[in-house]
């Protein structure tokens, strides 16, 4: 009997799992292998041919690289550390339960259910510096010296725009976890607090931030993850521009492979994503493995 | 606590109406704009509200065949992988919650790895093979990659469903003298029928809204929505009136389904950490 469950149980895994790795595992294993090629799409003369760790040696030499990672991880930070701030405080505001406040969840979630590229179609759209309605009003209220240059073009406003923009869609996915972090805190302890007499300010930083404390690691780990492949803002709004002022790793996987026809280089620069990626993931696994515990 | 009441409903209020306004400004701007005519797009200072409204950017819109195509192509790639999703998702699902394998672990990191695994990884692979293959000018290369990503999701977001329902009952089914595979279906997926609509839409979610693929993987027959959407922001000069029209036609599906499985929208996307 426990022989024939096991082995039932596998066949309802076997499509999924073989579909998986043949989708992952080839395209992944590709990737390794073009990464120690030469090849230039643009010089087919040249053929292809094995550069060994040339591709690397370059990746790792080049200071770009460490500027790319130093720009994308501006981009994490900022737009994660964003998030977090606004969407804690909306998260405690709409804990209350005020009247009303189930139709104003939803339509804060709903820049969440938007394509990011319509996302940066948008804020192009009203960041536009003739016709745009937010520009305007920056200009009206004494900030035009922020808007004599178009914002986009500006190598220093460029990527705090792009920041602005990725948390204005993804901070309703921290309000929803920490939400649903706070819904799940029981309310003895705070029962407890007051009694002793302790003041709002208290419960909330003795009380209510140590209990959430999963809730934001799982948000943080979670959006840093998705954030490190940003790519469809960068790619409408600005093009990894002016310059390359707003280029990340994944906009310059994507520049080099499909701009310069290098295959062997960009699959180095992709590799180095993925490493990053997977360093994630395993911290993801002990954070969710640690939040087991409290269950 | 009841002194600071009146304080702390200030803050709230405050909060609140903050938050709507960052959030709606944007939205509305679009919706405004795509009932302009195009003139009016141009009106320096801004207009939020123009002296007449037209239906004029729909009209030319769904006039245009080549825009048709796209919005019938998102629906057709959507749909195919969000079915491939969960075939092939729901019994692998249904298995990992149900039996403990000393793999199970390891199995679960696959799966997460795929789906933590940043889409620039694939697709410069992806692309070459389907060059290779000469399959480019296909719906095979988006469905597959598409699917890369749901597959895995469904995986997930459907095992925390399937672990909630108690294998008693199963097992009660069983003794009354089901099948596995028949009390499967009559017992377990008329239970779990809430998530599995939430899972379905969700990966309807991932496939409609995804680009970096999209853009690469599909030609000009192929070629769905968002990237409809950005070639004509790429180019000089913009239609902002008939691409506002684009843009909630792209956006309007997603929000509705969204918003109808908002509650299971955060196991779905922290992968069952948090219930």
């Amino acid at each position: 009997m426990d022989l024939r469950r096991r082995f039932s149980g596998f066949t309802y895994v076997l499509p999924a799992l073989v579909f998986i790795v043949v989708i992952f595992m080839i395209p992944l294993t590709y990737t390794v292998v073009m990464s120690f090629l030469r090849w230039n799409l643009l010089r087919p003369d040249l053929g292809i041919r094995a550069a060994g760790f040339s591709n690397y040696e370059r990746l790792f030499t080049d200071s770009f690289t460490l500027e790319t990672i130093g720009r994308t991880f501006y981009f994490v930070v900022g737009s994660v550390l964003l998030e977090l701030l606004v969407g804690l405080s909306i998260a405690l505001a709409l804990d209350t339960e005020f009247k009303g406040w189930k139709i104003v969840q939803s339509i804060l979630l709903v820049p969440f259910m938007i394509a990011p590229v319509v996302v940066g179609f948008v804020w192009r759209f009203i960041l536009n510096n003739d016709y745009g309605p937010v520009i305007h009003f920056l200009k009206q209220i004494g900030l035009s010296g922020l808007t004599d240059k178009p914002l986009l073009s500006n190598p220093s406003m460029a990527m705090p725009v792009l920041i602005l923009a990725d948390a204005w869609e993804f901070t309703p996915f921290v309000v929803l976890v920490l939400l649903a972090g706070l819904k799940s805190i029981p309310y003895e302890p705070y029962e407890a607090a007051f009694v002793d007499g302790a003041g709002s300010i208290q419960r909330f930083l003795y009380i209510t931030l140590p209990l959430l404390r999963s809730s934001m690691l799982v948000a943080v780990v979670i959006r840093t993850l998705t954030s490190l492949r940003v790519f469809d803002i960068v790619f409408i709004m600005t093009g990894g521009g002016p310059g390359t002022s707003t280029e990340t790793l994944a906009f310059y996987g994507y520049r080099i492979a499909f701009q310069s026809y290098n295959i062997g280089f960009s699959s180095a620069i992709n590799m180095l994503t993925f490493g990053i990626a997977i360093i994630f993931t395993i911290l993801y696994m002990r954070v969710i493995g640690g939040g087991k515990n409290y269950d | 606590m009841i002194r600071r009441k009146p304080i702390a409903r200030i803050i709230v209020f405050v909060v609140i109406a903050l938050a709507l306004v960052w959030t709606l400004v944007p939205l509305a701007w679009i919706l405004l704009s795509s009932f302009k005519f195009e003139t009016d797009q141009f009106s320096i200072p801004p207009k939020w509200i123009p002296d007449r409204l037209t239906l004029q950017n729909y009209a030319r819109f769904f006039g245009n065949t080549e825009f048709v195509r796209s919005l019938f192509n998102s629906v057709l790639i959507t749909f195919l992988s969000t079915a491939i999703a969960l075939i092939l998702g729901v019994p692998a699902a249904y298995a990992l919650a149900r039996f403990n394998w000393k793999h199970a672990n390891a199995i679960a990191f696959v799966v997460l790895l795929a789906r933590m695994t940043p889409p620039i990884v694939m697709v410069l692979p992806f692309f070459m093979i389907a060059r290779f293959l000469n399959i480019s000018n296909t719906y095979l290369p988006i469905v597959l990659a598409l699917s890369f990503f749901s597959v895995p999701f469904a995986i997930w977001m459907m095992r925390g469903f399937f672990q909630e329902i108690p294998s008693s009952l199963e097992e009660a089914a069983m003794i009354d003298g089901c099948t596995r595979l028949q009390s499967l279906r009559r017992v377990v997926l008329p239970l779990v029928m809430p998530g599995l609509s939430a899972t379905s839409i969700l990966c309807a979610l991932i496939a409609w809204n995804e680009f970096l693929f999209a853009l690469v993987l599909t030609g000009r027959d192929t070629r769905p929505l968002p990237v409809l959407v950005n070639m004509f922001v790429s180019e000089r000069n913009i239609e902002w009136g008939v691409m506002s029209a684009a843009a909630i036609i792209t956006v309007l599906p997603m929000v509705i389904f969204g918003l109808l499985v908002q509650n299971d929208l955060v196991r779905g996307l922290t992968m069952g950490s948090s219930k």
